[in-house]
């Protein structure tokens, strides 16, 4: 017999192999986890790499001039708690062309009520659109709102939004400024001295508007945000709306028209982001993530990005919409491994190598704790020591929260659950204390 | 301000009137654009002056200065990481952190190309001419970055690469040179013109890399945190700025710690080796080498050593460093030349020998800083000051310095003070027949010669290892019996009382050969084993 090469592979004994073998797979699934944590990071970071690029995320300084027509739609679903205020504040507005259209479902008598008093404030300004499809969710209602809408450009609001009445103007001068066909305004979650995961949620929307989108609009591939969202009527009227059955139908719509080629414009200006408040319990925060989680499967299983003019951009949407998975799964693994690294007996190396996905996640609480001092500073609130140490405690189980979210997303689209669970508002985020009696009934 | 717009994608769904002011590059800034592409004037300039300065470390790098210690032993923990033996051939027993001698194991094919004979300690050194040589570029990339003149910046260059001690010591493997190469990445990295993220963050790992590859670099970082703090000064952005850099710094850092912990060493305890224990015992235990002021201390004869390479960068460099403390552009560098001139003032300190090491660039950059500055002081008033005051300057330089310079490296480039070691090795190789079953108590200048002509590597024996390893002592039933040769170098007979073990080997054996001058005179021994057994 011919004896083994003396460096061949047979020359193990099995259990040099297996061992061989197991350290081979921690160490490229930590090399990927590490990749993917970094390049999350990196894109995360993207408005603060230079003081130039944090510049250029705003929105330019208005002329005056009022020459775009607005027609703001605004959903309300079991809303009439909020509802009012929202409509206020939108009426406030300094822009001078703009309708409002509320749209209210059939079944919905006590927000149709709100929305018929105020309505009748401003007979001039505000529509009542009755939603009558059969099954309600938002695109569908958006799509109801769409043939009365007059407007050159139409806006989306949430019925529970805190906006800013120098918002429309500052859209105005975008749209005219840049040629754009779509401007996607800040949105911010507000309470974060809810709890710990609002102040999580809040951090989430904060980097994701006040960063991340604006490298989404630069690489022209972006899922648009749900609201305080502007499109051409054109433009959406030629897109044949809203997708009424996706889950993510802000997703879908940012998909469909980055795919078309239209020019999308993203700022954020604290003084001007709209408002609003983070689900009140883990259990709404789950489900709504559920939701969005599933929408991007959807909105990935469809397909439409697959017509992105360039490879890049298609790598961009393929991560960017299995992102809410790996994500999961990293936030998942991560600990497992660490944990190995730390109690089973593994080689210094091995054990070493599975600690460098935690680097960038680390490095990203560092910057979550920056993050959280300038969302104080620019929004006027006052962070306490109490709210950092929920930052880094609570960054593992938020971690957890998200995972478990995505691991539902994929279970309910496999298990063809396509519902629409709705998010609960209770008026958390208004100045006034929020009615605890008003609190509206989650589908 | 602009807002953020999508600049690359198909033709846009509307046909939009585009009416924003373009930035249309103007005529003198296209030609700018086309020299960064093509390669800038200036980098040919600092290669070149790197290239001739690394041309004068590289002749004669073998024969001069003569094979220290410190140089055997981290070339031979650089083979001992090649190899896969671990961090150390011996217990690793966290003397130092480990990074420099990987990256030293990294670049140990280098020598290779070369085909110099020589000991292995001598030709390993060609490995440490590309760390020199970075050290070199980043000097003049700091210098040009702080605002310095190309005339002045150069210069700095120059100083840190021509300097008869800096000549001397950035030949020898030590660990201070990588350490010096990392944190002047890191004071160019967050000195960068385009304050961008990455490069802060990239610039807290560096300086993490620097400590872990000395740890003593520690005390420079307050420099790339003032630079830092300077350039991110203003900026929107420099909350973030600072936040990465202490993620990179931190992130990196407790890697070191990390590996400690895994392997069980992190505390003391009981039978085992530990990182806390190391750095207790530096601290605490490691006997100081007197004050640098005190005649006859340890670190007063190590001052005049270095004085007598090059007394002019020591003196002109601490004068310039105090000089250009209050000028805020020049501060960095000052501040981590300061510092370590204090650390090493402080009294009853333990002072290494290759301390100097680190000051060097700090104080070849204050210098040429100064110099700048009184260029840029004279212009202010009068016009025709500045020419005066440069020609001054290069006079007083080329009566002054090159001189003395050019006797102190006419000396690097000619003496061949490992000739000693060279026979030595030769010996050992050629001599000695059974190496294979010889055991032999070397220093470790000598040790990887050893091993490359063949002796078991455990059968080739640090001496002070004898009485300090206990893992060492457990291979030699027989105590000193076990022994066939030691050979006496100058390093092994320093401190005789300490080493009981090493001693009884020198009286107990017989020269079978002797090599090199009376005072640096290698004697290899053999061990009489019938007399005493």
């Amino acid at each position: 017999m011919v004896p083994p090469h003396p460096y061949s592979w047979w020359r193990f004994s099995f259990a040099e192999r297996a061992l061989i073998l197991a350290a081979a797979v921690m160490i490229s699934i930590s090399l990927v986890l590490s990749t993917f944590a970094a390049v999350t990071l990196w894109w995360t970071m993207h408005a603060w790499r230079t003081p130039e690029t944090l510049a250029a995320t705003r929105f330019a300084e208005p002329d005056g001039d009022h020459r775009v027509t607005f027609s703001l739609l605004v959903p309300a679903r079991h809303e009439q708690a909020v509802l009012e205020h929202t409509v206020e504040r939108l009426l406030r507005s300094t822009h001078q062309g703009y309708e409002i259209i509320l749209i209210i479902g059939h079944d919905d008598p006590e927000t149709a009520e709100v929305a018929n008093r105020v309505a009748a404030t401003a007979p001039e300004r505000i529509l009542v659109v009755t939603d009558h499809n059969e099954v309600k969710n938002k695109p569908r209602a958006l799509n109801t709102a769409l043939r009365y809408v007059r407007g050159d450009v139409v806006g989306v609001f949430d019925a529970e939004d805190q906006v800013h009445p120098d918002l429309l103007e500052h859209v105005d001068h975008a749209f005219r400024d840049t040629g754009a066909d779509v401007v996607q305004g800040g949105v911010q979650l507000i309470n974060f001295h809810s709890s710990w995961f609002s102040l999580h949620n809040c951090l989430e929307y904060f980097f994701w508007f006040r960063s991340r989108l604006h490298l989404h609009a630069d690489k022209g591939f972006i899922p648009l945000g749900g609201n305080t969202v502007f499109v051409r009527a054109d433009v959406l009227r030629r897109a044949n709306g809203w997708d009424g059955t996706c889950l993510a139908e802000d997703c879908d719509l940012g998909v469909r028209l980055s795919s078309r080629g239209a020019k999308v414009v993203v700022a954020y200006e604290a003084s001007l982001v709209t408002r609003e408040e983070t689900p009140d319990t883990i259990g709404s925060l789950l489900k709504q993530r559920t939701r969005w989680n599933q929408g991007f499967l959807q909105v990935l299983r469809k397909g439409e990005w697959r017509r992105l003019p360039s490879f890049r951009q298609r790598l961009l949407a393929r991560y960017t919409l299995t992102g809410p998975f790996l994500q999961a799964f990293s936030g998942l693994a991560i600990p497992v491994g660490v944990g190995m690294a730390l109690w089973a007996d593994l080689p210094v190396g091995i054990a070493l190598a599975t600690f460098v996905p935690v680097v960038p996640m680390l490095a990203n609480i560092v910057f979550q704790t920056v993050g959280l001092r300038d969302f104080g500073m620019q929004y006027g609130l006052k962070i306490r020591l109490k709210h950092y140490a929920w930052l880094t405690l609570g960054a593992f189980p938020y971690a957890l929260i998200l995972s478990v979210a995505a691991l539902r997303a994929v279970w309910r689209e496999y298990t063809g659950r396509r519902n629409w669970e709705l998010t609960a508002h209770v008026g958390a985020h208004l100045h006034a204390a929020g009615p605890a009696s008003a609190e509206a009934s989650a589908a | 301000m602009p807002v953020t717009q999508r600049r690359k994608g198909s033709v846009a769904l509307l046909e939009a009137v585009d009416d924003s002011p373009r930035i249309v590059p103007t005529a003198t800034e296209v030609p700018a654009e086309r020299r960064r592409r093509r390669g800038n004037p200036e980098t040919y300039l600092a290669l070149s002056l790197t290239a001739l300065v690394v041309t004068v470390l590289a002749i004669n790098i073998t024969g001069f200065p003569g094979a220290s210690d410190d140089e055997g032993t981290y070339l031979a923990q650089a083979w001992a990481v090649a190899n896969g033996k671990g961090l150390a051939h011996y217990t690793y027993w966290y003397d130092h952190p480990p990074l420099a001698w990987i990256q030293l194991a990294a670049l140990s094919w280098i020598p290779g190309l070369f085909g110099v004979d020589g000991p292995a300690v001598a030709v390993g050194r060609i490995a440490m001419l590309p760390v020199v040589g970075a050290s070199l570029m980043l000097i003049y990339t700091i210098c040009r970055r702080m605002g310095m003149a190309v005339w002045s910046s150069a210069a700095a260059l120059l100083i840190f690469g021509l300097s008869p001690l800096a000549v001397t010591m950035d030949r020898e493997i030590y660990l201070d040179s990588f350490a010096v190469a990392w944190m002047l990445g890191a004071l160019a990295l967050v000195l960068s013109p385009r304050r961008h993220l990455w490069h802060v963050t990239a610039a807290g790992v560096a300086t993490a890399v620097a400590v872990l590859s000395k740890e003593t670099m520690l005390v420079t970082a307050p420099a790339v945190a003032v630079a830092l703090w300077q350039n991110a000064a203003r900026s929107s952005t420099r909350p973030w700025a600072i936040g990465g850099y202490i993620s990179g710094v931190v992130l990196t850092g407790v890697f070191y710690p990390l590996y400690a912990l895994l392997r069980g060493e992190l505390f003391p305890g009981p039978g085992h080796v530990s990182l806390i224990g190391a750095w207790q015992f530096q601290l605490a235990n490691r006997s100081g080498s007197g004050s640098i002021f005190t005649t006859g201390s340890g670190a007063n004869d190590l001052l005049h050593s270095w004085l007598f390479y090059d007394p002019i960068i020591l003196v002109a460099g601490l004068v310039a460093t105090v000089l250009i403390l209050p000028v805020r552009r020049l501060r960095p560098p000052a501040v981590a030349g300061a510092i370590l001139t204090l650390v090493a003032l402080r009294p009853g300190g333990y002072l290494p020998a290759m301390y100097v090491v680190q000051i060097l660039p700090f104080f070849a950059i204050a210098i040429a800083a100064a110099l700048d500055q009184a260029g840029v002081l004279s212009s202010i008033r009068t016009r025709w000051l500045r020419p005066v005051v440069l020609t001054l300057l290069a006079l007083l330089a080329a009566t002054l310095v090159v001189p003395r310079w050019w006797t102190g490296n006419q000396r690097a480039l000619t003496a061949d003070d490992n000739a000693g070691y060279a026979a030595a090795a030769d010996y050992l190789r050629t001599a000695v027949s059974d190496r294979q079953n010889t055991t032999v108590v070397v220093d470790d200048v000598l040790w990887l010669d050893c091993v490359n002509a063949g002796y078991q590597q455990e059968k080739v024996i640090w001496f002070y290892k004898l009485d300090l390893d206990p893992a060492v002592k457990a291979t030699l039933p027989h105590g000193w019996h076990d022994v066939d040769y030691i050979v006496s170098t100058p390093a092994l007979r320093q401190d005789p009382a300490a080493l009981p073990t090493v001693n009884t080997l020198l009286t107990n054996s017989a020269v079978v050969a002797a090599f090199g001058p009376q005072e640096g005179r290698i004697e290899v021994r053999r061990i009489n084993k019938l007399e005493n057994s």
